[in-house]
């Protein structure tokens, strides 16, 4: 493992670009999983339509082919199966790479991701581990509605046992992926769809990792802190290029992972500007900037110059034609930030 | 000899002990009492934890009485510290019969400092790493799946072992069940499922549960051969489970076996008063006639290897004396300290907990009495 991403340290696209090579999103996951495939033969890979078709959205695309149908297979049409078929594997010492085709079909194997994964080595008293990664698309913004387009990551984040990541660069997703890949415990991996083939930029062609629990300052400033992850995180790029525009210095932060979540990059941040939006696009109910507005409120409270706003999905479920409406763009962020501004 | 779907549960021994026409048995005089041992261990484990539930020592007891032939017959057919097992909570004889320490058990039934569990979780819930026992849950069920992922990894990393999955009647009307036989089947995952009907969810009959004619049948929809066993016979139990264990060792699929016995207790302390509300008291005597360990003494009697009654009260004197040696030594041993609640969430301690541990810690310092 090299070249460990630093907490807070400021991720420029181009940092790599001398041995790196330009992918999107997406191509970056099956690159990570291929690497994983390459040099662990515990490693498997498996869900529903991953092994001839790669996937639906085509993460696995080719590796079947590559690494044979003992590495890389398709399942029963069963998420609880897909999971607890993982767990099982992880106790007996693999390390199961598992896709659930869209994030909003999880529910039946959520028992076993809150009872089993999560569980077992508290249980258990350490005696059994389950190092698991199950990779599954989520967010909105291609008009999928509600059954494809959920971003359902809090529930996750509220079950202890559970690590919970969302990228939202291919930098970020390769080296993300193989740190959960080789940890030790349940991670949920959230890829974003609508930046599959969106997000496009400089990945390494060396072997690296992304520690989970460490933000990315996207951008440094002074005024306000802007801190969002996953799909939200180029329409957060662009409130603050908006925001330049009038003379506001944001920081963006991109969280990357939400359970363990980098508290001293946020609380830092806040710190210096007194402000903070929290864009995320769940529904605002329980959502995990909820948390993140919690803490701030707690820690930072006397650096705070106006109110912590948040930004996000509605409480709806999610729907169809408002789907541009219903995620929390440029615009909505901005204003929010301007509030904040002139409180 | 056993074979698939039959119309009649298997059995080596009828219900008043003697040797079914064509039977044989292959178990040594040793290996024929010591089958005694072990089931009388599991009674005489159920009546000394409901002792200690009564005088307000643990708070929670699910017995296995009745069911000793089927969970003795199932520790002593496969390989002991070599197969897996992903059993359910009411497995404690399944536990005994592997060899997971008295001392162990009580432990994790008291929460004692000595659990290897931790204290984690409700008593009840065993595991042992070191008999490949895997830890109890308490949703129902969802020990399927991932006994389907564990022998799909013993197939790919090419061992002679296979997973053992148990899981009461109950358990069969959950989707779990299904996905996880699904995925086994799929699979030819060496995975051994199988039913310890005792014929009562809590208060729900069999007959509520499924409109199926048997558990066993229901291996058909998956493509794997299903088979049939008197659970009250314990060398029925532990042939069919080693001739099962040894086909899957060979390469062979998954199967079904479902043992056919009867709780005779309540489901747990919370419903002690069965007879009263759910189920007639001549169903239950009806059932402890046939009670399996008297089966089996039936049968070494007439093989001339009588159980005495003076042996007998000083086999259960040993066995009490075992189990109350583990209850001081658990109840000596105290109950984990405030700070292993932290532990073991996660490999290591992320920000967040260690933020909560260190209030915690702050408030325990300051005297501040516990955390309520």
């Amino acid at each position: 493992m090299t070249a460990t991403q630093e907490p807070g340290v400021r991720q420029q696209p181009s940092s790599s670009a001398a041995t790196g090579v330009t992918m999107t999103l997406i191509q970056a996951v099956t690159e990570a999983i291929r690497g994983e495939l390459a040099s662990d033969e515990r490693v498997v890979v498996f869900g529903e339509d991953v092994g001839a078709r790669g996937g639906v959205f085509l993460a696995t695309a080719g590796l079947q082919a590559e690494f044979g149908s003992k590495r890389v297979f398709d399942t029963p049409l069963s998420e609880a199966a897909i999971v607890g078929a993982a767990v099982g594997m992880a106790v007996r010492g693999l390390r199961p790479i598992a896709e659930i085709q869209f994030a909003d079909y999880i529910g039946p194997g959520f028992d076993q991701l809150a009872s089993q994964a999560a569980k077992l080595r508290y249980r258990s008293g350490g005696q059994f581990t389950c190092p698991l990664v199950i990779r599954t698309p989520s967010g909105g913004g291609v008009k999928g509605g509600h059954h494809h387009s959920q971003s359902p990551e809090a529930y996750y984040c509220h079950t202890p046992g559970l690590k919970v990541v969302m990228p939202s660069t291919p930098y970020d997703a390769a080296g993300l992926l193989r740190a959960a890949s080789r940890g030790d415990d349940p991670v949920m991996f959230f890829e974003p769809k609508r930046l599959y083939r969106a997000a496009k930029g400089e990945v390494p062609t060396e072997d690296y990792v992304v520690e989970l629990g460490k933000a990315a300052i996207r951008q440094e400033g002074s005024d306000i802190s802007l801190i969002g992850y996953g799909g939200v995180m180029p329409d957060v790029l662009k409130a603050a290029e908006a925001l330049a525009g009038e003379g506001v210095s944001a920081e963006v932060i991109d969280l990357r992972s939400l359970v363990p979540w980098d508290r001293d990059t946020v609380l830092t941040s806040v710190a210096k500007t007194g402000r903070a939006v929290l864009v995320s696009e769940s529904p605002r109910i329980g959502n995990f900037m909820g948390e993140v507005a919690s803490v701030v409120q707690e820690e930072v409270f006397d650096s705070l110059l106006a109110p912590v706003i948040q930004v996000a999905g509605f409480d709806t479920p999610y729907p169809y034609v408002q789907d541009r409406i219903y995620l929390p763009g440029p615009t909505r962020i901005v204003r929010a930030a301007v509030k904040a501004l002139t409180y | 000899m056993l074979e698939a779907f039959p119309a009649e549960p298997y059995r080596l021994l009828a219900e008043d002990g003697t040797l079914m026409a064509g039977a044989s048995v292959t178990q040594s005089p040793a290996q024929l009492r010591e089958l005694w041992q072990d089931m009388t261990v599991v009674r005489e484990f159920d009546r000394k934890l409901i002792t200690l539930l009564r005088q307000g020592r643990t708070t929670f007891y699910a017995q296995a009485s009745g069911m000793e032939a089927t969970q003795i017959g199932i520790a002593r057919g496969i390989r002991a510290g070599h197969d897996w097992i992903w059993g359910y909570y009411r497995d404690h004889g399944i536990a005994l019969g592997i060899g997971v320490p008295i001392e162990e058990l009580v432990a994790q039934m008291l929460g004692a400092n000595t659990d290897p569990n931790r204290g984690r979780q409700m008593p009840h819930h065993p595991g042992s790493r070191s008999r490949r026992f895997v830890s109890s849950s308490s949703s129902i069920a969802n020990q399927v799946p991932p006994a389907a992922g564990m022998a799909m990894a013993q197939r790919y990393l090419g061992t002679d072992e296979v997973t053992i999955c148990t899981f009461g009647d109950g358990a069969t009307s959950e989707g779990d069940w299904h996905a996880g036989v699904n995925m086994a089947a799929v699979n030819d995952a060496p995975c051994l499922f199988i039913c310890e009907n005792n014929q009562w969810a809590i208060s729900t009959a069999v007959h509520h549960q499924t409109r199926s004619e048997s558990i066993h049948i229901k291996a058909r929809a998956y493509g794997i051969p299903g088979y049939y066993v008197d659970g009250n016979d314990v060398l029925a139990v532990q042939q069919a489970v080693s001739t099962l264990t040894d086909q899957m060792r060979a390469g062979g699929g998954p199967v079904l076996l479902e043992c056919l016995t009867y709780r005779v207790g309540s489901h747990s302390n919370a419903d002690a008063d069965a007879e009263k509300t759910y189920r007639s008291r001549d169903e239950v005597k009806s059932w402890t006639g046939r009670d399996p360990i008297v089966r089996l003494e039936r049968f070494m009697a007439s093989q001339g290897l009588e159980i005495g009654a003076e042996e007998r009260a000083a086999e259960v004197t040993r066995i009490h004396s075992l189990i109350d040696s583990a209850v001081q030594k658990a109840e000596e041993s105290g109950q984990p300290d405030w700070r292993i609640m932290f532990e073991d969430v996660y490999g290591d301690l992320p920000v967040h907990l260690r933020w909560q541990y260190d209030h915690l810690r702050a408030e325990q310092l300051a005297g501040q009495e516990g955390t309520r």
